[in-house]
């Protein structure tokens, strides 16, 4: 179950994250349906991350976040968490600078940040309740 | 009880407590492979701010150009919004300018370097721009554009860098390939403010630009006007830095 809502808020981030990153190339301006920030947090250095456009990290980080919820191993669990809670952190920040340095809300970087933190939830708690691996025969 | 009974008593104690040993060092695997995932992922975070941070701050090869000379009048300086200093200095400075006026230009060279040298690198102001754009079409263009840079917190670079380059009033020197240049010189990343430029939100800003002029009624360039706190923004009339001393010993 934790997994399954896992992976589903991954998928809902992948399209925000796409979405994101079409509109990034294609040098257009987001729909912004309530705020109005999206363009200026769009076109701020920030959006980029060593000229790597973040929305194109945040499609990288969720496909890679399905890839690791794909698999049930213990691994998989651990790097899942990782990349969750790495994105938390990074959509923590980005965060801070659209209310403190912008002053600029785009909403779909909220809701991607609020995904995010589900993600970051659901990965810790899939990594600390599930069921010890079965015992080795012998 | 039967001695066979009593073995298989100690017997199941003994799985039992082996089993709730391996649990417990099941679980402390697991908190310590999270906590190493953990600080793993609070490195890689830092890292991305640090970057990100860095990413914010002009360099030193997007000034180095011609016209680069001209922005380093407000290198290291914040600017968000449009909005050069410190967020937090008591007092607003506004020019109102538009970007083909020769007299904005000499206004860049004589009066901003005291400006930002004795009050906005001091704390004490912070200043703001309103692109009017009565001219001609080279100065809607531009006025554009600067909205472009203004999104990425380069509307003072730009500034400074399109007076440097300043051409013939209306002769139609503001092309895009014109603006792409001084863009680059003012460390603004030239296709997406000229992309924007052409948004809806650019027109906004040329908008607020006219109604703030109209209703201070200002009608020419450049006139500023100086605001203390969220209070009225009065225009300067006399001289500039006596307007600055006055709303700055209030």
């Amino acid at each position: 179950m934790t997994r399954l809502a896992a992976a589903a808020a991954a998928v809902a981030g992948l399209g925000i994250a796409g979405y994101l990153t079409i509109v990034h190339y294609a040098g257009a301006e987001p729909a912004c349906a309530i705020a109005h920030g999206c363009g200026t947090v769009q076109a701020s250095p920030y959006a980029q991350l060593a000229g790597v456009p973040v929305a194109l990290l945040g499609v990288l980080g969720y496909a890679a976040i399905l890839a690791a919820l794909a698999s049930d191993g213990e691994r998989a669990r651990t790097a899942a968490a990782f990349l969750a809670l790495g994105g938390w952190g990074f959509s923590a920040w980005l965060t801070y600078v659209e209310v403190v340095r912008l002053e600029a809300i785009c909403t779909w970087c909220v809701a991607s940040a609020l995904l995010m933190t589900v993600l970051a939830g659901l990965t810790v708690v899939r990594q600390l309740s599930a069921a010890p691996s079965p015992a080795r025969p012998g | 009880m039967s001695e066979g009974t009593l073995r298989e008593q100690r017997r199941a104690e003994r799985v039992a407590r082996e089993r709730a040993q391996a649990a417990a060092a099941t679980r402390r695997a697991r908190l310590l492979r999270l906590a190493g995932a953990a600080g793993l992922a609070a490195v890689a975070v830092t890292a991305a701010v640090l970057v990100s941070s860095a990413g914010d701050q002009p360099s030193a090869a997007s000034d180095s150009s011609a016209t680069g000379d001209a922005a380093a009048l407000v290198r290291g300086l914040p600017e968000r919004g449009g909005v050069l200093g410190d967020p937090d200095a008591p007092v607003t400075v506004t020019e109102y300018v538009d970007l083909q006026c020769p007299v904005c230009a000499e206004s860049a060279r004589t009066i901003l370097p005291g400006l930002v040298q004795d009050y906005v690198r001091t704390g004490e102001v912070k200043l703001a721009a309103r692109t009017l754009h009565f001219l001609g079409p080279d100065s809607v263009r531009a006025a554009r554009v600067a909205a472009g840079a203004e999104r990425q917190g380069r509307l003072w670079p730009f500034l400074l860098a399109f007076y440097a380059a300043q051409g013939p009033e209306n002769s139609g020197y503001a092309t895009d390939e014109h603006l792409r240049d001084i863009a680059a010189a003012a460390g603004v990343d030239a296709d997406r403010a000229l992309g924007h430029a052409r948004s809806g939100s650019a027109t906004g800003r040329l908008e607020r630009a006219n109604a703030d002029a109209d209703r201070l009624g200002i009608q020419s360039t450049p006139t500023f006007t100086v605001q203390r706190g969220d209070g009225p923004a009065e225009v300067v009339t006399g001289g500039l830095g006596a307007a600055l001393d006055t709303a700055l010993a209030r």
